[in-house]
């Protein structure tokens, strides 16, 4: 009944049930030790709540790594009107794969996470917003809210608790920037996916004008496991300021990719050669960028001894992510995939900024001279310089995660465009 | 490569895994299990419970472009899914969805006809869909095939995979094919990036496709429809 893909390194609190279709029912979840933590947060008071989630330590897992206790509680404490709690599901980021199996493989456990955080912001009603592709994942979920209505851990007076709480699944359209906590809301509210301009804070002027918390697949089925183990349980794993177990979504070139749930700090060169078994026959490794495709580049020397924790993996120049591993080995046309990334962005960019909209499409027409032979080496100044100008100037990170791959890479594999640029040169002087 | 690399294999099959280098261990699980179809069951169409209402195919190989949108069973889910919102705006997503679902594609007179029910503009609901890139907005073939060509599927040869489709369908990108079967596009990370390449084929994904298993692939799909 394996999962396709465990090692005896991993440490399954959150993967743990993947691969077992019993897991998603809710007599599976129960006999799991579901549903035991939710009661158990009910008894306690929302302050309780909040400040063992903070004890843990946990750090939101949609990319930012923000502390998930502090942001609960920037929630107003007097409650006037609706408070929402919002999912992020609109796992989108290219080399991200985890959010997916959660919801298909454990869509109980998200659930519990999403009442107990509920409950911890006085939110009344919970949209876990599942990207629109996501339809297989998206039907397991719903089934599972309809079962956890029909028990009663969902709605009005949820385990005779005297409070009330509804979930909601909303399906998203195919839009990449609907991961942006503010975009999202939009989406949610009807609109376009625009993010918009912060200050106010969804804490304070959220979805539908009311206080908000947007909170990741992954960290919120986290959220269980903390109440009913405690914070300092969850501070088994990984450092100081990195707690707990991640899932690392490992592709790209080594035999076994997939996703592994490793403690935080857990180091990269150990997870390509052993975890996921190195690479293919006579391949080295040529680069990883350790966080899905808006993180910078890392070549194989900044690599070595580098460890997986938010901390470890910006001391290389690099940023975690959302743990998103993709390895590239010693085949790879480096310009090639920093330009495919790029075209991602530029189909992907919602057009509201100028130095985005305009910028992923200048970039990527560069690029594509730059790959077919037809590029120079000023080139390579202009898109630094187009980097510069993309990079802190608009609403939401979008438009740096376009720029920081081109940058990155230019200044880690300059070989590689000078390369290309150098070939163009010769076919056109012969 | 065997047709269960491309996901194919019906009832009772176990679904195999082999992943890129073929070195990642298997499932012993059924398709059914694997997608969660044995769990999920059939939906009822009228939406179910009102929390999951909102949450139904947005491609199904049966439609009917012209339709009727919110009559019947529709409306008792539109009902649901209003219910969900404070605002009627907020309604507008998954009211598109449900039209998708229906006609297979989301016309201008479609469009017209969301406004009017939820006291939109017609201007603001084309503004909205035609942000959205999972609405259709002229026609396509009955399968709906979407192949991942991002970074970790192109690394892993995403870019001959879609060739392959392209090819074994004999169309160009985004063109209906001439039985009607079949539209190719390429699609942004689908978030399946352990098991390239991945594809989206209305509803549902297929995962480790090759480009030598298109052909049982689109063979299957052909069998589904006959």
């Amino acid at each position: 009944m394996a999962y396709p893909y465990t090692h005896e390194k991993e440490v399954r609190v959150l993967s743990r049930g993947w691969g077992d279709p019993r897991t998603r029912t809710l007599e599976g979840w129960k006999a799991m030790g579901g549903y035991t933590a939710l009661p158990k947060a009910l008894g306690m008071s929302r302050a309780e709540v909040i400040d063992e989630v903070k004890a843990s330590g946990l750090r939101g897992r949609g990319g930012a790594g923000f502390p998930t206790g502090i942001k609960w509680s920037f929630m107003p404490g007097d409650k006037k009107g609706a408070h929402y709690l919002c999912c992020n599901a609109d796992e989108s980021e290219p080399g991200t794969f985890k959010d997916r199996e959660l919801l298909r493989w454990t869509p109980h456990q998200l659930i519990e996470g999403c009442l107990i955080g509920a409950y911890a912001i006085q939110a009344d009603h919970v949209f876990i917003y599942c990207r629109g592709e996501f339809f297989e994942a998206t039907q397991v979920l719903s089934r599972a809210v309809e079962e956890a209505y029909e028990a009663g851990y969902i709605g009005k007076d949820i385990l005779g608790s005297g409070h009330d709480i509804d979930i909601t699944v909303f399906a998203g359209a195919g839009a990449y920037i609907c991961g942006e906590e503010t975009a999202l809301m939009n989406s949610i509210e009807g609109r376009r996916g625009l993010p918009r301009v912060k200050p106010p804070f969804p804490a304070a002027v959220g979805l539908f004008g009311k206080p908000t918390t947007i909170n990741n697949v992954e960290t919120l089925s986290s959220i269980p496991h903390i109440v009913n183990n405690g914070g300092s349980w969850y501070r088994q794993w990984g450092s100081e300021k990195s707690p707990g177990t991640k899932l690392f979504c490992v592709s790209g070139h080594v035999r076994r990719p997939g996703n592994y749930e490793l403690p935080l700090g857990f180091p990269l060169e150990e997870l390509i050669y052993d975890v996921c078994g190195g690479f293919r026959e006579g391949r080295s490794l040529k680069a990883v960028i350790p966080g899905g495709s808006s993180v910078p580049i890392m070549s194989a020397a900044d690599c070595a001894g580098c460890l997986l924790d938010y901390e470890g993996v910006v001391e290389r120049g690099s940023m975690l992510g959302c743990a998103s591993v993709i390895i590239m080995d010693d085949s790879t046309n480096i310009v090639k995939q920093v330009r495919r990334m790029v075209d991602f962005y530029a189909h992907e960019s919602c057009g509201q900024c100028t130095p985005c909209r305009e910028g992923t499409q200048w970039l990527s027409r560069i690029l594509v001279r730059i790959e077919h032979g037809r590029g120079t080496e000023e080139d390579l100044d202009t898109l630094l310089e187009l980097g510069n100008q993309m990079t802190g100037t608009t609403i939401c990170v979008l438009s740096d995660s376009a720029a920081a791959p081109v940058a990155s890479s230019i200044q880690k594999f300059r070989d590689d465009y000078l390369a290309l640029i150098r070939r163009g040169e010769k076919v056109g002087a012969a | 490569m065997s047709d269960s690399s491309t996901g194919a294999g019906g009832k009772g099959v176990p679904f195999r895994n082999p992943g890129w280098a073929g070195n990642t261990g298997e499932y012993d699980l059924t398709e059914e299990q694997v997608r969660g179809l044995d769990y999920v069951g059939t939906r009822p169409v009228e939406g179910g419970h009102p929390g999951a209402s909102a949450t139904y195919p947005y491609m199904l190989t049966a439609r009917s472009p012209e339709a009727p949108l919110f009559e019947g069973p529709y409306q008792e889910r539109f009902g649901k899914i209003r219910s969900r919102f404070p605002t009627a705006q907020g309604a507008l997503l998954p009211t598109l969805n449900l039209a998708q679902e229906v006609r297979g594609h989301v016309s201008q007179e479609t469009m017209r006809e969301v406004a009017a029910l939820l006291g939109l503009s017609d201007a603001y609901v084309r503004g909205v869909a035609s942000f959205y890139t999972m609405y259709n907005k002229r026609e396509v073939g009955r399968f709906l095939i979407q192949v991942c060509t991002n970074i970790s599927c192109n690394l892993c040869g995403g870019d001959e995979v879609l060739a392959a489709f392209l090819e074994h369908t004999g169309t160009e990108l985004g063109e209906v094919s001439a039985d009607g079967l079949f539209t190719v596009m390429e699609v942004e990370c689908l978030a399946a990036c352990g098991t390239p390449t991945a594809v989206q084929i209305n509803s549902r994904y297929f995962e480790n496709v090759t480009p030598e298993g298109v052909p049982a692939l689109l063979d299957r799909l052909r069998s589904e429809v006959n």
